[in-house]
């Protein structure tokens, strides 16, 4: 039997536009390429701006984590200007971080994995075009109730995070230093009014739900593999006082797991559509160019690399590091770390909020230096989230992000690795290829954001910003 | 009785609640009043306003979906993916439809920089399906900042070339819902007017005036510090946020009384000042966002 190319595009229920390619050969991948279909250039965009304003702009690179951006921008500005945030600042912000951990797990589960598996007789649109539906009726039935009502509980996730952050998504509440908000009792109640109902909803319907899909897909627990190499930036770690609530910086790869060294990282574009003088760099040096039409490249994503190596980052990552997850590297076990990260995160955020001091105002008139540097790292839903800035005149003159779907949709690279979700597609076993339901699945495991994967610095003219008042 | 004139129906509250009633079930029972389509399209931008739809609230999500309209085609939500969600968005289209548009089109390099499919083995682009499915839309939304003038993804310098939706359907009539992202409330009552009542009033700029004909300045709860000329100096005070830069004074929206989330807050009520994200301009527009030294400081003499 010949070689048979599968190409799979749009691939739906993930956040922007993603073509997968896939060679099958006797009925096993033999070949796979990821491809990030769209392209803004934000980093483009950001040179020249106030710096203050980075906050607020690099929220709009994504609808689903836009959170994740304010926290990376912030810390990266906290780090030029010199700040530190107090730690009820922190606490603050890390809460409005849980919300959104908590919105986006569930969304993911729900709306993007769970129609994978489970046949939703109540709309056709949210019925999938293969049969390889397994779960008996009654629990079939079930799960595809809780897709609706996990509606309501993604929804107060959201409003749970607007109550400190204003609104949600694009939020204005995390900022330099902090937050901008200040509590009291009625916000603190109300908040843990709202984490409860979500709480026992992850808790009594989401875990039970995925081990549900998990029972009756057991192969997925051998399928979706990879390299096996895994990053974290750090969660919701280091605080003065609590210590280290989930995850400190951490990397395992063949050698062993050891400590994150951020030197270590470098992004290459060889079959990336960017051009530069190098096509490989640091994250605070070069500055690559769109550039569509490069005959080798095949994606908007570029490739990073830790020590070499293309990482796996993501619930799935956090819980191995932290010693909290040991059955494996799979698609299913992404998946089942989803929502086990789920129910973590809210002991955290119930643990923070136990810690917030009403009336407390973090916030302070800044200056900005005319001169400085700084990185923002963090780990957030997907993964770890990099942003490197630089400021001129008072002004962004460089900004460089890479995004968690940055490493676990990279291409491959110079050195013949390919991305964490290629080499997870591998030799994945496809029963019927005009019907693929395996290469969705394992991709959905990563929840991929391409909203996000997608950008790049290119050296502009200065943006002239018009000043209103 | 006989010496009266009687009006032809009763005239109380009750009566004509209950021939409304009556009249809207009778013409659902009759097909006269149809479920319609919807074709809900993401082009280059963040999926933020699909994300913000579900966090609707009365109506919700769950409700447009079972009870307004029957939703054909959504990248971010539908099952099929590939090839069969492009055979369904090619099968939404020869129906009648409402189209919704999310993300502003990119123009640069024929539309190469957002390509939302794979149809008969070449790359759909989101230009060619705009372009395509706004011909024979029986009404479209322009659904967020990007779609209704660029928005963020057209920010300086515009690497990707993005327009908004009016620039590739000129002879169209759009709505447009401004706003970054559009309050679930903007694009569900825009809906259920077309449903119930065919297109609202707009002002000249195509905003439907029952969200966006208020300044918010002019309804803002912090207004008595304005014009008591008491100013914030940082994010996180309570007063007014007019000298560190707040576009309440420009922006048109009802945010001060709907407010996010379930009304639960909104910027200014973040101690932050207003972005002016629904409008048209935003984001080049508005900023700088934030500027701790708009004003000068006048001491006391």
């Amino acid at each position: 039997m010949s070689k048979q190319k599968i190409i799979i595009n749009p691939l739906t229920r993930i956040s922007g536009f993603m073509e997968v390619d896939v060679t099958v050969e006797k009925n096993n991948v033999v070949d796979v390429k990821t491809k990030g279909n769209m392209f803004r250039g934000f980093e483009q965009m950001l040179v020249g701006r106030s710096p203050f304003d980075a906050v607020y702009f690099t929220q709009r690179i994504c609808g689903i984590c836009s959170a994740a951006h304010s926290m990376a921008s912030s810390l990266a500005l906290e780090d030029a200007l010199g700040i530190e945030a107090v730690e009820q600042g922190r606490y603050l912000r890390d809460i409005i971080h849980c919300c959104e951990f908590l919105q986006n797990h569930i969304r993911h589960t729900y709306q993007y994995t769970v129609p994978d598996f489970v046949k939703i007789e109540q709309n056709p649109l949210f019925q999938s075009d293969h049969d390889d539906f397994r779960i008996p009726k009654t629990a079939s039935d079930r799960i595809s109730k809780h897709y609706f009502e996990s509606l309501t509980i993604s929804r107060l996730a959201h409003q749970m995070l607007a109550v400190l952050g204003g609104k949600a998504p694009h939020n204005h509440g995390v900022f330099i230093g902090g937050v901008t908000t200040q509590v009291n009792a009625d916000i603190v109640v109300k908040l843990a009014s709202i984490l409860k109902q979500v709480t026992q909803f992850i808790e009594q319907k989401m875990i039970p739900d995925v081990y549900e899909i998990a029972a009756y897909y057991p192969e997925y627990y051998r399928l979706g593999g990879g390299y096996g190499n895994l990053l974290t930036f750090g969660a919701f770690d280091q605080y003065k006082e609590l210590g280290t609530l989930y995850v400190d910086p951490l990397v395992s790869m063949s050698r062993g797991v050891e400590p994150f060294d951020e030197t270590k990282i470098k992004e290459k574009i060889d079959y990336s559509w960017y051009r530069s003088t190098d096509e490989e760099y640091k994250p605070d040096e070069t500055m690559p160019e769109p550039d569509r039409g490069k005959k080798t490249s095949y994606s908007w994503v570029k490739a990073p690399r830790y020590d070499g190596k293309p990482m796996e980052v993501g619930p799935l990552a956090r819980l191995i590091l932290s010693n909290e997850y040991t059955n494996g590297i799979s698609a299913m076990d992404r998946t089942l770390a989803r929502a086990l990260e789920a129910q973590k995160i809210a002991g955290i955020m119930k643990t923070l909020l136990g810690q917030v001091v009403p009336g407390v105002d973090v916030q302070k008139k800044y200056t900005l230096p005319n001169e400085a540097e700084g990185r923002g790292l963090t780990d957030t839903t997907r993964g770890a989230l990099g942003h490197w800035l630089k400021i001129k005149g008072k002004k962004l003159s460089f900004y460089q992000i890479i995004t968690p779907s940055t490493w676990d949709f990279s291409t491959k690279d110079d050195q013949g690795y390919r991305g964490i979700a290629e080499e997870a597609l591998m030799g994945t076993p496809i029963q019927n290829v005009d019907q693929p339901a395996e290469v969705g699945r394992i991709l959905r495991s990563f929840d991929p954001c391409m909203s996000c994967a997608t950008h790049v610095f290119v050296p502009g003219k200065k943006v002239k910003t018009i000043q209103v008042f | 009785m006989s010496g009266y004139i009687l009006p032809p129906e009763p005239m109380t509250n009750e009566a004509v609640a209950e021939r409304l009633t009556n009249a809207a079930v009778s013409r659902i029972q009759n097909g006269l009043i149809k479920k319609q389509n919807l074709i809900y399209l993401e082009l280059n931008g963040c999926s933020g306003n699909i994300i913000s739809l579900l966090n609707g609230q009365n109506p919700d999500f769950e409700y447009m979906v079972n009870s307004m309209v029957n939703l054909r085609y959504s990248n971010s939500l539908m099952a099929s993916e590939g090839e069969q969600a492009m055979e369904k968005l090619l099968a939404a289209s020869q129906d009648e439809y409402i189209l919704a548009v999310e993300g502003a089109v990119a123009l640069r390099d024929n539309g190469l920089y957002n390509v939302i499919g794979t149809l008969n083995g070449k790359p759909l682009t989101g230009l060619e399906a705009v372009t395509m499915l706004g011909q024979k839309a029986s009404r479209i939304l322009a659904v967020g900042a990007c779609a209704t003038h660029g928005g963020v993804s057209a920010a300086k310098p515009n690497p990707s070339e993005s327009v908004g939706l009016q620039r590739v359907l000129p002879e169209k009539e759009i709505i447009k819902l401004p706003g970054c992202p559009v309050n679930p409330d903007w694009f569900l009552g825009t809906l259920a007017h077309l449903l119930l009542y065919g297109v609202p009033e707009t002002d000249n700029l195509g905003r439907p005036l029952m969200f966006y004909s208020t300044l918010i300045h002019d309804r803002c709860p912090r207004r008595p510090f304005f014009d008591k000329g008491i100013f914030a100096e940082k994010l996180g005070d309570k007063t007014c946020l007019f000298k560190l830069g707040c576009r309440g004074p420009v922006t048109r929206i009802d945010c001060p009384t709907r407010q996010w989330n379930g009304h639960v807050n909104w910027p200014i009520g973040a101690n932050t000042p207003c972005i002016g994200c629904t409008q048209f301009g935003f984001p080049d527009a508005m900023a700088p966002f934030i500027t701790y030294d708009t004003t000068r400081v006048v001491k006391d003499e």
